[in-house]
């Protein structure tokens, strides 16, 4: 038996990053889920333990070979949980009918890939028709990180106002402030929402991380995206996303945070430090930095807070990768309201909406 | 008699009467004309004459065809809306009836595929109010559950017009009169399905043998296979609104139940409004125990039926009957009248906050009386519980996006008489009716379906109403 040896073969990886980089509109648990179909494509599995399997052994290889799998691992969880559930049934029964029902199953995955990145471009569309009612005149925005689906709400909450509406509104827009090296290359992170909502005429105004909460007064609402939602209700976000709610919790600020229905994870984190990432944020050292560089900025006052202390030797240096791509866990006390395409959720009901799932 | 009846303000009880003798649409006319003019207000007049006004609807449609029925009730009920949007209350029967007709539909829908698939396995759903709760864990399942992995358009069909057996909803042990069945929230399949072709009228009816190829079984299909069949809905429509009067009827009943629960001996309850389920509540409790009521004012809007309730006990129905319950105090209560600007400095004192809702919004906010946002924060900032009561039938689906737009001013004579003109004139007086609570301030909210957290009334809402006609005002 024989049975993870044809799988292992598939370059689940490159897969994955290839589909990623094709389409920039693409999400990370949708690219996972399709690369998994291509690689049952690739490799005809007849029966359903062997498809299991395979789907498993790529899943692990997949996770395995990202830094931060926690949004990667709701695409193949969702999936594979699907199967099983469509599986069961045949598979219990036995026969004729579960051989049909594989097949069947198999079929429908096959020819009806491209369905499921659109219709998780339908979700975000969806959430940002729901999510721009909450919107209203005269008011300021707060968000932060790249999200597209917070980039779609806001840019569908400027057309509204383009198009004869009398919504007027204004975004503040947290950009990171360490990347000096990013800065150059490509922008820090959301600087190409910024310009696009203010070409639409959007009153943008751009801040640090630091001044979250001196501009918490100005703002009526935070809209923040998310990597993952987790079984609480909390949302695995971008590093910063966390101080932010609690800014607006102690400000008595909505905030809300705009997530497809896939990015469902099932992982119940109990802290910052029990998510299921290896990130070096705080990085104690007695060794000082290099300050003698030119441009030794807070970073290394910071006490072992390492923030791209290197850049100026390796742009892209695991380190700096490491706290660019960061993420925190914000805890559900803080969420107002989780903003997903079948409508507003209470934190308390994602649970509901994965336990309907996996039970 | 006839000509004491005529000089009666227009309301309820006189609507009711007329509702018997006339035409269908002038009777819509004369409920959109009493919403507007607020002769027919709160929470259970309006969503008693709303019930009765669909059921004359219904029953006097004269053709036996689905869809035009439920385009017609689709059609009154955003008339209605438009009337009195604030009146969350009509808004909300009318999705009830809604989603009642759309349960039937697709419960006829279930009943012509078993009958087609295996003649003599029809699942008895047409008369079971919600799904027979499937363990997803049960090895035996009936044929059409196995076969759903094919038809998977029924069970990811987002639209929640799904084949009824999907996935069983959470396991909830109320029961309610509600229409429901549908499944809860979409489920997070959702991605692998087919998109909803919502308005593919002109598809073919669905292969059930080749899987790839079969469409969603849209609403408008399911409605047009019934036209085929024949099939009458009305009678079953009718019957459901019924239901939901009786509903109405027996609500208070219901969340007077649960009072012994909640009130216990030597308790100080603080509580506003002349709310009959408030008094009815009380006085449930009061039968066994002996506790004290702190009642608030509640001036300018509430002062003198909270005083005439004090005194004379709560009115069973509309102003003009004379029909009470005996006061709380004839039931040996101790009540204490406050007014409204006491309300912070005697809450250290309260074991208990309970309130009476006007509306209660998706999110578990409420639309209360005005005052009600006051009690609250200064329950809060005495940890003292809060408990609303509420029928299920003021709940809302209605996200409250703006909160601001939910409440409702009234006259402003009521707080400055216009005939002190001085005063009129060089100060802006105003006059809120309601407040909205955020979720955070309430601890408990009592239902007819027992209690339930601020937290969880998204799977009640998600209940009793279908996703696609929340935005019936749109």
């Amino acid at each position: 038996m024989t049975l993870h040896t044809p799988s292992t073969d598939f370059p689940i990886v490159s897969t994955y990053r290839r589909l990623l980089a094709q389409d920039p509109d693409l999400t990370m648990p949708v690219a996972a889920i399709e690369s998994l179909v291509e690689a049952l494509q690739a490799h005809p599995t007849s029966t359903i333990s062997e498809t299991l399997n395979t789907i498993s052994t790529l899943s692990d290889t997949l996770i395995k070979s990202t830094a931060n799998p926690i949004s990667l691992m709701a695409g193949t969880d969702l999936f594979r949980r699907y199967l099983t559930t469509s599986l069961r049934p045949g598979s219990i029964l036995g026969g004729s009918l579960g051989v049909g029902d594989f097949d069947a199953i198999r079929r429908h995955l096959l020819s009806e890939r491209y369905l499921f990145v659109s219709n998780a471009k339908e979700a975000r569309a969806q959430i940002a028709s729901i999510g721009k009612r909450f919107v209203r005149d005269g008011c300021t925005v707060l968000t932060t990180g790249g999200s597209r689906v917070v980039a779609a709400l806001l840019n569908e909450a400027a057309e509204n106002s383009k198009s004869g509406g009398s919504i007027r509104f204004k975004v503040i827009y947290v950009l990171p402030s360490n990347s000096s090296s990013q800065t150059q290359n490509r922008g820090p992170e959301g600087a190409d929402v910024v310009s696009t909502l203010r070409e639409k005429g959007v009153p943008v105004a751009t801040i640090s991380e630091g001044a979250v909460a001196y501009a918490m007064g100005k703002v009526d609402m935070v809209i923040v995206g998310a990597e993952g939602v987790v079984e609480n209700g909390g949302v695995i976000s971008r590093l910063g996303t966390c101080q932010i709610g609690m800014l607006a919790k102690s400000a008595g600020k909505p905030f809300y945070v705009v997530a497809e229905s896939h990015k469902f994870v099932r992982i119940f984190p109990l802290g910052q430090y029990d998510l299921p990432v290896d990130q070096n944020v705080v990085d104690f050292k007695v060794e000082d930095e290099k300050s003698s560089r030119g441009k030794s900025k807070l970073n290394d006052i910071e006490e072992g807070v390492e923030m791209s202390a290197q850049d100026g030797f390796f742009p892209s240096t695991l380190a700096n990768a490491n706290v660019e791509d960061a993420v925190d866990f914000t805890p559900p006390e803080y969420i107002s309201g989780i903003i997903t395409e079948s409508g507003v959720l209470t934190p308390s009901a994602v649970s509901e909406e994965l336990i309907k799932i996996w039970f | 008699m006839p000509s004491a009846t005529v000089s009666l303000t227009p309301g309820l009880s006189t609507f009711q009467k007329s509702l018997k003798t006339r035409e269908v649409e002038s009777s819509i006319e004369q409920f959109i004309s009493l919403l507007k003019r607020r002769q027919i207000r709160n929470s259970r007049p309006c969503a008693l004459a709303t019930a009765e006004l669909l059921l004359k609807v219904v029953g006097e449609f004269p053709k036996r065809d689905a869809a035009k029925l439920f385009e017609r009730i689709r059609s009154v009920g955003q008339r209605l809306i438009a009337a009195q949007p604030r009146e969350m209350v009509v808004g909300n029967i009318v999705r009830r009836v809604l989603s009642l007709v759309r349960l039937i539909i697709n419960d006829l829908e279930h009943e012509d595929d078993s009958l087609d698939a295996s003649g003599a396995n029809t699942p008895a759903q047409l008369h079971s109010p919600r799904p027979k709760l499937h363990s997803t864990f049960s090895m035996i399942s009936p044929l059409k559950h196995g076969m759903q992995p094919l038809d998977s358009t029924a069970l990811h069909d987002p639209s929640g017009l799904r084949d009824l057996p999907s996935r069983p909803p959470l396991l909830t042990s109320h029961t309610s009169y509600a229409p429901t069945g549908a499944p809860t929230v979409t489920s997070l399949f959702g991605l692998f399905s087919h998109p909803t072709a919502s308005d593919s009228n002109t598809s073919t009816p669905p292969n059930y043998n080749s899987p790839s190829s079969s469409k969603p079984i849209s609403f408008a299909e399911k409605i047009f296979k019934i036209e085929e069949h024949q099939q009458d809905i009305k009678t079953d429509v009718v019957d459901g609104i019924k239901e939901i009067l009786e509903e109405l009827e027996i609500v208070d009943e219901q969340i007077a139940s649960n009072a012994l629960d909640h009130i216990h001996s030597n308790e100080i309850i603080l509580t506003h409004t002349s709310s009959l389920t408030v008094q009815k509540f009380l006085l449930t409790a009061a039968r066994k125990r002996k506790f004290t009521v702190v009642h608030v004012e509640g001036y300018p809007n509430e002062s003198d039926e909270v005083h005439d309730t004090l005194l004379n006990g709560a009115r069973t129905g509309e102003p003009t009957t004379d029909e009470r319950w005996k006061p709380l105090t004839a039931a040996g209560i101790t009540v204490i009248l406050i007014p409204d600007s006491a309300v912070f400095a005697i809450m250290s004192r309260v074991n208990k906050v309970i309130l009476a809702t006007h509306t209660v919004l998706a999110n578990g906010g409420l639309v209360a009386a005005c005052g009600a946002k006051v009690i609250a924060q200064a329950a809060k900032c005495h940890q003292t519980p809060v408990v609303v009561l509420s029928g299920v039938y003021k709940l809302s689906p209605v996200y409250p996006f703006d909160c601001e737009e939910l409440i409702e001013f009234g006259d402003a004579g009521r707080v400055a008489g216009y005939e002190e003109g001085e005063f009129v004139e060089r100060i802006a007086v105003e006059n809120p009716l309601y407040d909205y609570v955020a979720p955070e301030l309430v601890d408990l909210y009592i239902s007819n379906l027992g209690g339930h957290a601020p937290s969880y009334l998204y799977h009640v809402v998600a209940e009793h109403y279908n996703v696609e006609d929340v935005n019936l005002g749109a």
